[in-house]
């Protein structure tokens, strides 16, 4: 008897074949836009990320307790030289980079700007940002002390360009103020504001000399085979480095406002689906009353010759569940031929900054099955329940009444 | 009451009051119909003739009064338990055919059977020999659509036969037929009507029915107004 009420309710549904087509395309569209929404949000992400843990910040870092927080010169990390040994032996890194870093302000010829300078190692740096590469014009630090790379923003503040010289001044960490003259050997351009405008990068080295901690390190920047490992919370790495009044964060706690963000991206993908699959429970169930309307003549028929009130609403949510298959196959195939051509060619935002983080190349749609899902099965769910209220309707119609108001 | 007794009636009343104007459709009706009866129940448009057949098949209820249906009150049986008796006791044939668009005359035909659980072997044999038996069994697999008039009536009388009930209610069967077709109809009805003994209870203005009823009540203002044999008609 199921298996007849199915092929009963999908010939019902080919009946008024435009009407079924229209609806599957209007649920279908909204389930595509919602599947490519979600794979464009998902690549969106996947960019941010790559370039907030790519350029610069690495995976994960390692500080001393408390240094995040006060961007104190003297709380310098623990053991360093044990620390990066055992990072280079870790199974779980691909390569990690020291740093110093410093409050300064940076003066030119004309002007005068605060600045974070950071101290580079030339050696290992290059395995762990994008430095070298973001070198616009210029070259990439060599080792000579008097060497600085700085932003193109900084550049254009500071009225400097390549060769000129700038004067660095920075607190030491025992007391007293370290200038340093420096040559801008190179102008880079991250798409970050931070690093364009508020950083200069020397060596290592002088760094150290010109802070008095020669030998010591601020932080260290590790680079994992996948930046989803700097967010695996369950990652042996971040015990294992927690150690010696030394932290190790990974990247969602290194830069808040990316994981703020992807959370943001979540509710707001969550808030649409709900707008979405309200407007499709409405429609589904605004067209099948319709179908109700039109054929109550048959269900005041039905009803006579003795077919129950619950085969009838199962029979109209079994129409609803017929198109919900048809809508969520067109809906399917609609986002992912729309992802497929966007995966092509890409979507360009025009160097739009989100959270600090320019989108400066095309985002490229990611479908992860992991998440998509969702959508098709509750398109499939939704509409299907969507038949019961009409289907309980129809089922209650009073069959003489039926008959008669259909007449 | 007797056993004899298909439908038994008392005090009948209908009223509708859809527009807030009441309106007596069924105005205090007792009436007996008994087994293997051929009966047609007459009067002008707005006697109230479908509104006391539905009265009497248990497709409405009444403002007043009782009904029995083979012994069973109407009003004491729950919605499930009269959407099963009707299917399992009571034939319905309508003036507009009112096939289901959708299925084909096989599927129209055993759509009771269906509800029923009856086995789909017997289904089809059951649906085979009464679509012989009235005369379009080379149409089972066609569409509603693709039938005349004469021949979706032909089917709508399969399907309120093929369950083999103790009663089908006929309202206005011949009313969208020319008289030929109506006439031939209703032979074939009567002869069913012999042949297995089901009773017959029929809504008609049409002429062509009332000659072949062998009882005729007449009903006027929603009242019966007196009872009569075809002769007297005449």
């Amino acid at each position: 008897m199921f298996i007849r009420l199915v092929k009963f309710a999908w010939k019902i549904i080919c009946r008024n074949r435009r009407r079924t087509v229209i609806t599957g395309l209007a649920v279908g569209l909204g389930l595509g836009s919602m599947i490519f929404t979600e794979a464009l949000m998902q690549g969106m992400s996947a960019h941010m990320i790559d370039t907030t843990t790519e350029s610069w910040m690495g995976d994960a870092q390692i500080h001393r307790n408390g240094f995040l927080d006060t961007r104190n010169i003297n709380l310098i990390i623990k053991r360093p030289d044990s620390t990066l040994s055992m990072l280079e032996l870790d199974s779980t890194v691909t390569s990690c980079t020291p740093r110093i870093l410093s409050p300064a302000s940076a003066t030119s010829t004309t002007e005068l700007k605060p600045v974070t300078l950071i101290g580079v190692d030339i050696e290992t740096d290059p395995e762990v940002t994008m430095l070298e590469a973001a070198i616009d014009s210029g070259y990439y630090l060599s080792g000579d002390s008097t060497e600085l790379i700085i932003g193109y923003k900084l550049a254009l503040d500071l009225n400097a360009g390549l060769g000129d010289v700038i004067v660095i001044t920075v607190a030491q960490a025992g007391s007293g103020l370290s200038s340093s003259m420096f040559f801008v050997s190179g102008i880079c351009h991250f798409g970050n504001d931070n690093l364009d405008r508020y950083s200069a990068f020397v060596n290592l080295s002088a760094a150290g000399r010109m802070l008095g901690i020669q030998g010591e390190i601020h932080e260290i920047a590790v680079k994992f085979p996948q930046a989803e490992m700097g967010a695996d919370t369950s990652l042996g790495f971040w015990n294992k480095f927690s150690v010696f009044g030394n932290t190790a964060l990974g990247w969602p706690d290194l830069a808040p406002q990316i994981g703020s963000l992807l959370s943001m991206v979540d509710v707001s993908m969550s808030i649409m689906a709900a707008i979405l699959f309200g407007l499709v429970v409405f429609g589904i169930v605004n067209s099948l009353f319709m179908s109700v309307y039109e054929r109550m003549y048959e269900f005041g028929v039905m009803k006579a010759v003795g077919t129950r009130t619950g085969t009838i609403t199962v029979m109209v949510i079994l129409e609803a569940f017929w198109i919900a298959v048809i809508s969520t196959v067109i809906g399917i195939a609609i986002g992912l031929l729309i992802i497929w051509i966007t995966s092509k060619t890409g979507i360009n935002f025009g160097d739009m900054e989100v959270s600090g983080v320019t989108i400066n190349k095309p985002i490229f749609p990611v479908l992860t099955l992991g998440r998509v899902w969702i959508y098709p099965l509750s398109t499939l769910i939704l509409t299907t329940a969507a038949g019961i209220y009409p289907g309980i309707h129809a089922g209650r119609l009073n069959p003489a009444e039926a008959m008669r108001k259909s007449l | 009451m007797t056993d004899n007794n298909v439908i038994v009636a008392k005090g009948i009343v209908k009223t509708y009051d859809d527009s807030g104007v009441p309106v007596h459709a069924v105005r205090g009706i007792d009436y007996t119909l008994e087994k293997g009866e051929f009966t047609a129940i007459i009067g002008p448009s707005g006697s109230g003739k479908t509104t006391f057949l539905n009265v009497l098949a248990g497709l409405d209820t009444p403002t007043e009064g009782k009904v029995w249906l083979s012994g069973n009150l109407i009003s004491d049986m729950s919605g499930k338990e009269l959407s099963d008796f009707r299917r399992d006791h009571i034939g319905f044939i309508f003036q507009a055919y009112n096939l289901f668009p959708v299925l084909t005359v096989e599927e129209n035909v055993e759509y009771v059977m269906l509800l029923q659980g009856v086995p789909h072997a017997e289904r089809h044999n059951r649906v085979m020999n009464i679509l012989e038996k009235v005369g379009i069994a080379e149409y089972a697999g066609r569409l509603p659509m693709q039938l005349s008039g004469g021949q979706q009536q032909r089917v709508a009388v399969a399907r309120a036969m093929v369950s083999r009930p103790s009663l089908v209610i006929a309202d206005e069967p011949t009313a969208n037929l020319d008289s030929k077709t109506s006439g031939a109809l209703l032979d074939m009805m009567r002869q069913l009507n012999e042949d297995t003994g089901m009773t017959f209870l029929f809504s008609t203005h049409d002429e062509i029915v009332m000659r072949r009823a062998r009882k005729i009540v007449i009903l006027r203002d929603g009242k019966i107004d007196g009872k009569a044999s075809p002769e007297e008609i005449k």
